[in-house]
């Protein structure tokens, strides 16, 4: 087990820059999850870190060791990748054992850690098997057990359950964090799937076009994003944006909506502002005289919650309830929100304005 | 839904087409099993290999195909797997070089190396010695060979390898370990080809070893056969033939059953 510390990271191919200068303390025995679009460079730091691309600027520890310019069998460093890689010709129990094979230990000692690492992943029934002949379920645990046999200082994980169905990878996600609760290893763990970010992170990186967004636990990129492409990159469904600005301590939209503000904001009288309020943060109210006019466009039930797709003046915009709602499409609603779950964005930097 | 006409038409086209490949080569195994004139026996006889056998001194190159079809196999299987492995997998920075090289071997036609091969061979004193067959056609398998294993490995994830240096493999560890126990079936295939040209290749025997029996290989030594028995007994010759050609056919079938497997293996995944 150890920390990683990843200072300044750069990378290019030829002449397009990857990474562009990324910093990370990821603590002894952390789950870090680097989470961003397609493209943004996650998996190039991962691989970084692995050892499985070169550095181009910057330094990546492990521990207080520098590792540079150690090569990837010398990092002490288990990496499961998203098609697994398991060796097609051997069996679980022969994929599993091989790391420790090469370190020469004994067959018996090698024997028993396999079957310690198959219980807590209940491949005890499949050691025999080969990689042909598992689920693709089954195939991931087998990678993950790889890595735990060897009981190394960190774990990476890239996209792992991009190639599970949807039932099973709800199921995988939590096996992944009990895993982590009992090995108490340090992870970095990579993903686009927002909800495995929330889900599993201690700490979660948000990376954008080779830089960092924002970096924090779960709730904080939640309740507190830096920007509008973390409020807009976290939760589900996104957060409403509307653009418009502050007149007389209220805000009202380009399309002349009033919206309701908790405190009047401070030094931003007259100016252009986006107005930010997650779905889940929406009410549906019936006393007459307050919140805003909506008509109600689509409705989406999905029995806990009713997803309702709304115009506001102009605007479009989505809120979720919990309650069961008579609503019907082209009927009109009044909405309020809470105030303290409002955000307000800079339109030009996307900055969130602290309130 | 091809239609019925459709099906009979294509199996008569196959079955024409199978007929004739197989005209010659039955025709000869029924020649070889009839009786030499002179000869007592009736019907079909298989005292026509045992005179060929004894007669054209097959017993020794059969062998001496057999060392040289072995040494050859042997060290293009094991060349064409490493190179493969560092071009493919490995990604050696002047790969692009190197296959460009062995597409020069790959189209140069054998006819022009023989001249330079057998001055090469006269005065280094290789010349009527198993190094003068073995040689040259190692070299002469090894471009085919490369692209065969390179073009596997390539296909594999790279992940595998990466996944295992991550385990603590050497890259010769991960060749040993991951990449030869992968490309047995490949390398399989790939010598059973190999030997089929080996064995069957006439002209740098003729003109590289046409001094010393001791060495020559069996298609040579038919050939010598032959010319000295073409008028009286071409039974004999037919038995010879055939008894040249069966590792061929065994190689062959073996051949035939990898290919097979191979094609189904794509259907099923
Ligand atoms: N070997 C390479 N040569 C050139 N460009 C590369 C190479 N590997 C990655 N890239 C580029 O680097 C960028 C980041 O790639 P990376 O694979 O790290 O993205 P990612 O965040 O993991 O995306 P995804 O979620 O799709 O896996 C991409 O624009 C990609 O095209
Ligand atoms: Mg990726």
């Amino acid at each position: 087990m150890a920390s990683v510390d990843i200072r300044n990271v750069r990378k290019s191919f030829g002449k397009t820059d990857v990474l562009k200068g990324i910093s990370i303390d990821v603590d002894d025995g952390q789950f870090v999850v680097l989470v961003g679009p397609s493209g943004c460079g996650k998996s190039t730091l991962l691989r970084m870190i692995a050892g499985l691309e070169t550095i181009s600027g910057g330094d990546i520890k492990v521990g207080d060791d520098l590792m540079n310019a150690v090569p990837p069998k010398e990092r002490d460093i288990a990496m499961v990748f998203q098609n697994y890689a398991l060796y097609p010709h051997m069996t679980v129990a022969q994929n599993m054992g091989f790391s420790l094979k090469l370190k020469k230990i004994p067959k018996a000692e090698i024997r028993k850690k396999v079957e310690q690492a198959a219980e807590i992943l209940g491949l005890t029934p499949l050691l025999e098997r080969r990689p042909a002949q598992l689920s693709g379920g089954q195939r991931q645990r087998v990678a993950m057990g790889r890595a735990i046999v060897r009981d190394p200082k960190v774990f990476l994980f890239d996209e792992p359950l991009s190639n599970l169905d949807a039932k099973l990878r709800v199921q995988m996600r939590t096996e992944i964090k009990s895993l982590h609760q009992r090995l108490r290893t340090t992870m970095l763990y990579v993903t686009h799937d927002q909800i495995e970010a929330l889900t599993m992170a201690d700490v979660i990186v948000l990376m954008n076009e080779g830089r960092i967004e924002q970096a924090g636990p779960p709730l904080e990129l939640y309740d507190l994003p830096a920007n509008m492409f973390v409020a807009g990159f976290i939760g589900s469904p996104a957060m409403n944006f509307v653009h418009g600005r502050i007149e007389n301590g209220a805000f009202v939209s380009t399309k002349g909506v009033t919206l309701p503000l908790g405190v009047a904001p401070e030094g931003l009288e007259g100016k252009d502002v986006v107005y930010g309020v997650r779905p889940e943060h929406l009410h549906v109210v019936t006393e007459p005289g307050v919140g805003a006019e909506a008509e109600v466009q689509i409705i989406e039930p999905a029995g806990s919650e009713t997803q309702v797709h709304l115009t506001l003046g102009g605007d479009e915009i989505v809120g979720v309830f919990r309650e069961r709602l008579d609503l019907a499409p082209g009927s009109t609603v009044r909405l309020t929100t809470d105030s303290a779950a409002v955000h307000l964005f800079d339109p030009e930097s996307g900055r969130r304005h602290i309130l | 839904m091809e239609s019925k006409k459709e099906v009979v038409f294509g199996h008569a086209i196959l079955l024409i087409g199978a007929l004739i490949a197989l005209y010659p080569f039955v025709s000869i195994i029924l020649q070889a099993l009839t009786p030499a004139p002179g000869s007592g026996a009736e019907g079909w006889t298989l005292e026509n290999f045992i005179s060929a056998w004894t007669r054209g001194g097959f017993s020794r190159s059969l062998l001496n195909s057999a060392i040289v079809a072995f040494a050859v196999v042997v060290a293009t299987a094991i060349a064409a797997m490493l190179a493969g492995y560092v071009l493919s997998v490995l990604k050696f920075e002047w790969r692009v070089a190197v296959f460009a090289l062995l597409m020069i071997g790959l189209v140069l036609p054998s006819e022009a190396r023989i001249i330079p091969l057998y001055n090469l061979f006269a005065s280094t004193g290789l010349l009527n010695s198993y190094w003068a067959l073995i040689l040259p056609q190692i070299a002469s398998s090894f471009p085919l060979a490369t692209f065969w294993m390179a073009n596997y490995y390539a296909q594999l994830p790279e992940s595998l390898s990466e996944a295992a240096s991550l385990d603590g493999a050497s890259e010769f560890e991960i060749l040993r370990h991951i990449y030869a126990p992968i490309g047995m079936s490949a390398v399989l295939t790939l010598s059973c080809l190999v030997f089929l040209f080996t064995w069957n290749e006439f002209m740098l025997a003729l003109v590289l070893m046409p001094d010393n029996v001791a060495v020559q290989t069996a298609p040579l030594s038919l050939s010598f056969f032959a010319g000295n028995e073409r008028t009286t007994e071409p039974q004999v010759i037919a038995a010879a033939a055939v008894l040249v050609a069966l590792p061929v056919v065994v190689a062959y079938f073996f051949l035939q059953r990898r290919f097979m497997q191979g094609l189904l293996e794509g259907a099923v995944k």
